[in-house]
């Protein structure tokens, strides 16, 4: 570890830099929280809590709610369930690894609003290759046009836009479980459930962790795919969260609603970023 | 894993891998296909195969490029995350060099790098609204520089976390003995510490770059006509246009192709940048 104070001249641009630009807009937008405030009308007047208040009371924010809870649960267990499985296929000799371990990472840098406009050709009812292949066996899904189908098209396509994350980051870590601990554990069983069980998933349950955890932040983000997918509906039974936050704070300009409910997001992801930090402050020593 | 597998399993792994890359590839087949179908094939889903169900044409690629819309939002997208790329290497590398570096006392460099880290994963819909008010108030709506400030704001933190983590994997001696050969500190950086850190410096910059490429939340709300990247572009298509299959296939293409393409090219330090450093290959 060297001394000098050159490491300020090193460190200081970009810790102002973030200074500069996340504090004081975090501060502002918490200030707003308790304002009325509409573009053109400027600043109003302090209502307290009355934004939340009313946020509390309005059944498009529990709708928002309740379509990031089921998307959130259901799109990350699957993704990681999945992630998990591929990576344990993997973790074998297999001829072209390389090969294949590329194609199940490819999805991973898709633009999300390309993967949704994509989607709108792919689930389309009548000239969609899903509905073309499902005609063969006499069946139509309305997959766009009723609401809980349009929750499944989203997690689908969810799903193959992310799994990818949880495959790369816990084959990596089962590829670095040690060799010997395998050795020893076949010698008391044959099982390769049982191996996995008690030797390979316990020693990778931290890197299982993390994938979780920056998944679950990542998840609670959603807006790209599903704005350009479904635009919220049909109706508003895919609005998730961060759709009705854009709205009302860029569409309707009320801003004072906006910033009280972008508030309330970031109190329920603070719970699991806290999770992360704990974790990631030992990696950092 | 040595041990040696059954024929049966063999083959119900081999179903389950061809499976899955039918899978994961079947998308982006979708998407290709579809961009040389004519008009009249895009009303035939089962038209899967070129030549043989369909005959090829560049009709949607002429006409998309021939009506030049994409061209501009290409543009964009290209200057704003290549802006963002840059600044952030520029000032992250010296950040990372810092913390990685050298001693800090009043605060430790693992709670500056985790501070760091807190800009990252914090839900960004947070501080939309100031951040339109600022640009509007310095007249930066629809402008390169507006949105570039913003993405390096967010991605700035990446690349100081990831790439104290590149620093840290260089053995120390080296830096030490150009130390007491008399060179500069920083001269150690440029001359000694920035050579032997470049490949985990190229990962770094294409994930920032792939990641300002495909951010839509802050760009839908600072650029529009002037300024728009390639999301805006997408919604605006998806939002005017109906959707025609094989305009909207090239369209997505031309979207997703720049950052799925670069991305193929770092798999070594794709686990270490997508977990901040958490775990390793």
């Amino acid at each position: 570890m060297r001394k000098g104070y050159i490491k300020f001249v090193f460190l200081l641009p970009a810790v102002m830099w973030v200074l500069f630009f996340t504090i004081y807009p975090l501060v502002d937008s918490l200030r707003l929280s308790f304002f009325t405030y509409r573009l053109g009308m400027g600043v109003g007047e302090f209502v307290g809590f009355k934004n939340y208040l009313d946020l509390f009371k309005s059944p498009d924010f529990w709708n928002a709610c309740r379509v990031m809870f089921i998307y959130v649960v259901v799109a990350v267990s699957i993704e990681m369930g999945l992630g998990l499985g591929f990576a344990w296929v993997f973790s074998r000799e297999i001829k072209g690894k390389a090969f294949f371990r590329t194609v199940f990472t490819s999805p991973l840098f898709t633009t999300g609003v390309a993967v949704g406009y994509l989607g709108v050709t792919i689930f389309h009812e009548t000239g969609g290759p899903i509905n073309y292949l499902l005609g063969f066996i006499g069946k139509q899904v309305p997959w766009l046009s009723s609401g809980s189908w349009a929750m499944v098209s989203i997690i689908l396509l969810d799903v193959w836009r992310w799994t990818p994350f949880a495959f790369i980051i816990l084959l990596a870590a089962l590829q670095s479980v040690p060799e010997e601990m395998y050795e020893a554990a076949s010698l008391d069983t044959s099982s390769e459930l049982q191996i996995f069980r008690y030797i390979s998933f316990p020693t990778i349950l931290p890197a299982f962790t993390i994938a979780l955890l920056l998944r679950l932040i990542e998840a609670f983000k959603q807006f790209g795919l599903i704005f350009s997918l479904t635009e919220g509906g049909p109706g508003r039974t895919t609005e998730i969260y961060c759709v009705l936050n854009y709205r009302t704070s860029i569409k309707y300009f009320d801003f004072g609603h906006g910033s009280a409910m972008a508030f309330l997001l970031l109190l329920v992801v603070m719970v699991i970023i806290i999770q992360f930090f704990g974790r990631m402050r030992k990696i950092y020593e | 894993m040595k041990q040696m597998d059954g024929p049966v399993k063999r083959t119900i792994i081999w179903i389950i891998i061809i499976l899955g890359t039918i899978w994961m590839l079947f998308p982006f087949y979708w998407a290709i296909i579809n961009s040389v179908k004519a008009k009249i094939d895009t009303f035939n889903p089962g038209a899967f195969f070129p030549f043989i169900n369909f005959k090829p044409s560049f009709w949607a690629w002429n006409k998309v490029f021939g009506e030049g819309d994409p061209i501009k939002p290409l543009i964009n997208s290209a200057v704003v995350s290549t802006a963002t790329t840059g600044i952030v290497l520029l000032l992250g590398t010296m950040a990372a060099y810092a913390l990685a570096r050298y001693r800090w006392n009043i605060i430790k460099s693992k709670d500056l790098t985790v501070w760091f880290l807190s800009q990252r994963v914090l839900p960004p819909v947070v501080v939309l609204i100031p951040f339109f008010i600022i640009m509007m108030k310095l007249h930066l709506l629809d402008t390169w520089r507006g949105l570039t400030m913003v993405y390096v704001t967010f991605n700035l933190p990446f690349g100081v976390v990831i790439m104290r983590e590149m620093f840290r994997d260089i053995p120390v001696e080296l830096e030490e003995a150009a130390l007491i050969d008399g060179a500069s500190d920083w001269q150690v950086f440029t001359r000694v510490s920035l050579p032997l850190a470049v490949n985990g410096l190229i990962a770094t910059a294409i994930i920032v770059f792939a990641f300002a490429w495909n951010e839509a939340l802050f760009a839908l709300t600072l650029t529009s006509a002037k300024a728009g990247t390639m999301p805006v572009y997408i919604l605006s298509c998806r939002s005017t246009r109906g959707v025609l299959f094989n305009v909207a296939a090239v369209n997505t293409l031309l979207a997703i192709g720049p950052p799925v393409l670069l991305a193929l090219t770092i798999q070594r330090y794709l686990v270490r940048g997508l977990t901040f450093g958490a775990v390793k290959e």
